[in-house]
């Protein structure tokens, strides 16, 4: 099944949410670290969260440009489209 | 931006250091008494937050084995391994390396980083894959990145996540390099090394363990948590420095694969610094010959780890999950741990502070070491500063 970008982005939210431990307002231009305050480790966490979910393997060079949630989104969408 | 704008970050850290009471990363050995004990702020102080696991610093064998290379060989080798920096010293250290883990091949950094960046880089390279451990050791980071490798992040002693990444990979697991560590420095907790083992038979790979803080603390003969969950044979590189049960300063590799007599020629961080010195060599040797000829020394080690475990947790502590000489403890609050850690200080008592983002969970950390050298008397005391910090400064809600 084909997800699409809003999709995904609902999906990572979600993942966003539970690494969080908290409900917060989120959206595709939402910062993982300067919105979030996330720590290294927690990113490290939240995307193998991330891989788990969609079962890929994310090689940290693919994120070097990732500062969204819509970025990490299209990188998981061109994944998964291969 | 400015060449130096980037340091901003840098200074803001340094403000927030600088304005505690007492800085911890600024505190000052003003003179060392014993292998535990230290003059800290003019106060003869307990020294429970080093990684001098067996004690050795002050090996009256190694002292004079030092001296004496000093003496004869001078104070330095002003070179490359590659080049003038070759003694005869470093080469019979690599061979009773390789003899104490019973495998063919060894090789001696300068430092236990280098060791690390000097394999990895040696090892990987681009269009390769490595699995590493989340809360892996900054210096296999920098290894793993400085290869060009594609870096592969598994949560920490995850052995689930590691298979779902090797079988993600496909082919290229067979030829995926997994990296984890034995004991990690900061909570003291071990490696599921059998069933990173079991991960690598399933899928291929091949796995290299830095046992940096495990050497000579674990294993009948003192090789490590690798020896001790019975994985020696199935490491491919296991990796150790010299600067912590050994008691001096470098690194080395050893391996069953002749390769490893080739990374020589490969490997920036080996070739391009100067050799370890001779006194350090010398004392290396000799720390090398009491890790396999005095087992006393870890039953010490861990009677000390076991008694403060214990007490530390009785506190109501939250501890690491594992009984071993280094202990994490964990606050959810900020100001506790560091109200802790300087009433420690202050009772004369030395641990290591880790406020975020240093922690492994972006927490804040106290790290408490114990050493074979340290006294029933010593262990009694450290045990007593925390019952009167925690009194004073964490009852009812210090743990997280």
């Amino acid at each position: 099944m084909k997800l699409d970008h809003s999709a995904i982005v609902e999906e990572l939210i979600r993942l966003l949410e539970a690494a969080l431990g908290r409900r917060q307002a989120m959206s595709a231009d939402t910062a993982l670290i300067a919105d979030l305050g996330l720590e290294s480790i927690q990113v490290i966490e939240y995307l193998c969260e991330v891989e788990d979910r969609f079962d890929l393997a994310i090689d940290e060079d693919t994120l070097a440009d990732v500062q969204t949630v819509g970025d990490l989104a299209a990188v998981v969408q061109r994944l998964l489209n291969g | 931006m400015r060449l130096f704008e980037k340091f901003k970050a840098a200074e803001t850290t340094r403000a927030l250091l600088e304005a505690l009471p007492v800085n911890p990363t600024g505190v000052v050995i003003e003179e060392v008494l014993s292998a535990t004990e230290a003059v800290v702020g003019g106060r003869h102080t307990i020294m429970a937050g080093t990684n001098n696991y067996l004690g050795l610093t002050f090996d009256a064998a190694a002292i004079a084995a030092g001296q004496q290379a000093l003496a004869k060989a001078g104070t330095g080798t002003t070179g490359s391994r590659m080049a003038n920096g070759t003694y005869r010293a470093h080469l019979e250290l690599e061979a009773e390396l390789a003899a104490f883990y019973e495998l063919p091949h060894a090789m001696v950094f300068s430092t236990g980083y280098a060791a690390n960046l000097g394999t990895l880089v040696a090892l990987l390279g681009e269009g390769d894959a490595v699995l590493l451990d989340a809360e892996a050791h900054a210096s296999l980071f920098d290894g793993c990145r400085m290869s060009g490798a594609d870096i592969f992040r598994f949560k920490h002693n995850d052995p689930d996540g590691l298979a779902n990444r090797l079988r993600r990979l496909g082919e290229r697991a067979q030829n995926a390099l997994i990296v984890v560590e034995g004991l990690y420095s900061i909570r003291g907790d071990c490696a599921p090394l059998r069933e990173y083992a079991a991960v690598k038979a399933e899928y291929g790979g091949y796995l290299f363990v830095d046992e940096a803080h495990s050497l000579g603390v674990y294993g009948d003969r003192g090789r490590g948590l690798v020896e001790s969950e019975g994985i020696l044979a199935e490491t491919d590189f296991v990796v150790g420095t010299f600067s912590k049960s050994l008691g001096s300063i470098g690194g080395f590799c050893v391996s069953r694969h002749p390769e490893l007599a080739l990374f020589r020629y490969a490997s920036r961080p080996y070739i391009f610094t100067a050799s370890p010195c001779p006194s350090v060599i010398a004392t290396t040797r000799e720390a090398l010959r009491r890790i396999a000829e005095q087992p006393q020394l870890r039953d010490q080690l861990w009677r000390n780890a076991r008694c403060l475990y214990t007490a530390l947790a009785g506190l109501g502590l939250r501890l690491g999950p594992h009984v071993s000489p280094v202990i994490g403890i964990s606050f959810a609050e900020r100001d506790v741990a560091l109200r802790c850690w300087q009433g420690l200080l202050e009772a004369g008592v030395y641990t290591n502070l880790i406020l975020p983002p240093a922690a492994p969970d972006g927490g804040s950390l106290i790290r408490v070491s114990v050493t074979a050298a340290h006294t029933e008397a010593q262990i009694e005391r450290i045990i007593s500063s925390f019952e009167n910090v925690v009194r004073q400064h964490a009852a009812g809600g210090c743990t997280v």
